[in-house]
């Protein structure tokens, strides 16, 4: 969970308890206060009870007295009193009245009792009143049985008023008690939840920042395979930290990056040094018998004794050769180096392929025969001319025809054309041979520069190891391909793809 | 040169094998030939000649291969050889004189410095 999330989680529960006390509270206050009415309804209307008690009492005495002074004397009832006595009476009623409106609903029938009774009791006294000077009028206002019974009533009343009162009384205390505790634990819990909550985001918080800087120590210490990937946080710590292992990612690749770049430049490095020593080594070969046998014939020309002409020119013949190895060896690299910096352009001629290679065999005829080996060149006259490099042509099947003579002994080399069937304007060749072969090692390095097959071959077979690469560079040059395939101790086949316009080359095919 | 033994000229290349033979007999050294490194170690333990001159690039045995052969045979071991070859780096003197080579000589050879090279050891 990410840390903003749990802070507003935090802060909404801490929120919610503390509206959960606040509310806990104004519902206390207002049972409270409700309760408070109806306990001051009681209070009020138990006073009006024993109000009326007293006044029920005291026009009890008065009609009583009046009872017996009708008996004794003639004295009538003037109006004002009668007037005065209906008041009483009226203010009674009115007061019964307000006893039934304050009246809780749990005694309205016990107070519909005592209405039924009073009414009764008070219509006797108004009529008594009313009646008091019609000498006819007899109601005998001594029988105690109405007042008491409306006495009782209101006693009984009075009494469960106050029943009640304490009940409510009661429940306000325990009201204030609980939603005194409610507070009180919402209070505790609140802060309880406010620790815990602080202390647990502050100890995951700290966790992840602990591991953060390991992880940035580590990736800054340079293991940058290392990956902080113990953060179980999806939010900003998380982000962090898939930042940091996006950026040591970024770093290895970097690294790796300028590795290769240095691999490749001390590789290169390496290739121009042993291409040095390679040309040393070469050019110090012929030198070596074009300076021995000068200095030889220079010696012996010092000598007294008879000069053997025949020997002479023998040795001279070899001078030449040696000279003339030279020429081509420089010419090679030359060549080599000419195309590896691009100076190398192509010279292109309408010429007939058949005819170039039938003419590199004829002049490798000697050394075929030296070799007894047969070479067998297939009809070529069916081929269409071509628009190339006729001399770098050339150079290719000279390369790979005194390659194919030298490495093989009494054996049979092939030279076979064909037009490519799928690709209009294109010409195959291939160079056969029955000779040593090589192994899928050697044929993916043969055509680099100063490379044979192994270190033993030049020593064997001589040569520079120039040729094939030449060959390879020739080929693209004019717009083809050269491809091996070869067999240790089963012979190799070269083969040369080549278009008949350099143009066809550039075409998307 | 006092020693009757003849030195030995291991050199593939028939051109400068014959060069070297007829320059060496000319400064008057006995010579005999071989054209690779295993022909070589035959010669050396049936011939003990005085001296060997070896070129490094030889086919069938090379003459890195034949040099440590030859230190480790007890009957050889003696002979002094000189490295003779067209490479001529550094790390190739170091690689010749590794192989147990006594001297090392490059191609196209000084002969002067080669005759005094030769005279040197095979006195020893």
């Amino acid at each position: 969970m990410s840390l903003r999330r749990r802070l507003t989680l935090s802060l909404v529960a801490i929120l919610i308890l503390f509206a959960a006390n606040v509310g806990t509270h104004f519902w206390g206050s207002f049972s409270r206060s409700e309760s408070m009415v109806a306990y001051s309804d009681l209070v009020t209307a138990t006073q009006l009870s024993s109000e009326i008690e007293q006044l029920l009492e005291g026009q009890q005495q008065q009609i009583l007295v009046l009872a017996t002074l009708r008996e004794t004397t003639e004295d009538q009832l003037d109006a004002e009193e009668l007037a005065r006595a209906e008041r009483d009476i009226k203010l009674i009623e009115n007061t019964l009245r307000r006893l039934g409106n304050l009246s809780h609903a749990d005694l309205r029938a016990d107070f519909q009792q005592l209405w039924r009774s009073s009414d009764a009791l008070l219509g006797r006294w108004l009529e008594f009143y009313r009646n008091y000077n019609d000498p006819g009028f007899n109601l005998d206002v001594n029988d105690p049985v109405p007042f008491v019974e409306t006495a009782e009533w209101l006693k009984s009343l009075e009494q469960r008023q106050t029943a009640l009162a304490v009940e409510r009384a009661n429940i306000i205390d325990r009201t204030i008690e609980l939603t005194d505790r409610i507070t009180a634990i919402g209070f505790f819990a609140t802060i309880a939840l406010t620790t815990l909550l602080g202390f647990s985001l502050v100890r995951y918080t700290g966790k992840s920042l602990k591991r953060l800087k390991t992880g940035t120590q580590r990736i800054g210490s340079g293991d940058l395979n290392y990956r902080i990937d113990n953060i179980d946080d999806r939010g900003e710590l998380g982000d962090l930290a898939m930042a940091f292992n996006d950026m040591a990612d970024r770093l290895r690749n970097a690294i790796e990056d300028v590795r290769q770049a240095k691999d490749a430049a001390d590789e290169a490095n390496a290739t121009k040094s042993l291409f040095l020593a390679n040309v040393s080594h070469e050019l110090r070969t012929p030198l070596n018998a074009i300076i021995g046998y000068s200095e030889m014939l220079h010696d012996e020309l010092d000598d007294q004794a008879d000069i053997d002409r025949p020997q002479m020119q023998n040795d001279l013949d070899k001078i030449i050769t040696s000279g003339r190895q030279l020429l081509s060896l420089i010419n090679d690299i030359l060549d080599l180096s000419k195309i590896e910096t691009g100076k190398m352009s192509l010279h292109c001629e309408d010429f007939h392929p058949g005819t170039i290679i039938e003419e590199v065999c004829e002049s490798l005829a000697p050394l075929l025969l030296e070799k007894d080996t047969e070479l067998t060149l297939q009809d070529m006259d069916s081929l269409p001319s071509v628009y190339n490099d006729a001399t770098k042509f050339r150079q290719v099947f000279v390369n790979l025809l005194s390659n194919a003579c030298k490495f093989t002994e009494k054996g049979r080399i092939e030279v076979n054309a064909c037009e490519l069937e799928n690709l209009d304007g294109w010409l195959s060749f291939s160079v056969s041979d029955t000779g040593i072969g090589m192994t899928p090692e050697q044929q993916a390095r043969v055509f680099d520069a100063f490379v044979q097959a192994d270190a033993s071959t030049s020593a064997n077979y001589g040569g520079t190891g120039l040729g094939l690469a030449i060959c390879h560079e020739f080929c693209e040059l004019m717009g083809g391909t050269i491809t091996v395939d070869s067999e240790p101790g089963k012979g190799s086949t070269f083969t040369v793809v080549i278009p008949s316009d350099p143009e066809l080359a550039l075409e998307d095919v | 040169m006092t020693d009757s033994r003849p030195i030995l000229l291991v050199e593939d290349n028939e051109m400068n094998r014959d060069m070297l033979i007829r320059r060496l007999h000319r400064a008057g050294l006995e010579v005999i030939a071989a054209e690779n490194g295993q022909q070589a170690l035959e010669l050396m333990a049936s011939e003990q000649p005085a001296l060997v001159l070896m070129d490094m690039n030889l086919p069938i045995m090379d003459g890195w291969s034949a040099c440590r052969k030859a230190r480790e045979d007890e009957q050889i071991r003696h002979i002094p050889i000189i490295a003779l070859t067209a490479h001529a780096m550094e790390a190739d003197r170091v690689n010749a004189m590794k192989a147990g080579c006594d001297d090392y000589a490059t191609k196209p050879v000084d002969f002067p410095e080669l005759l005094s090279k030769i005279k040197k050891l095979a006195r020893t």
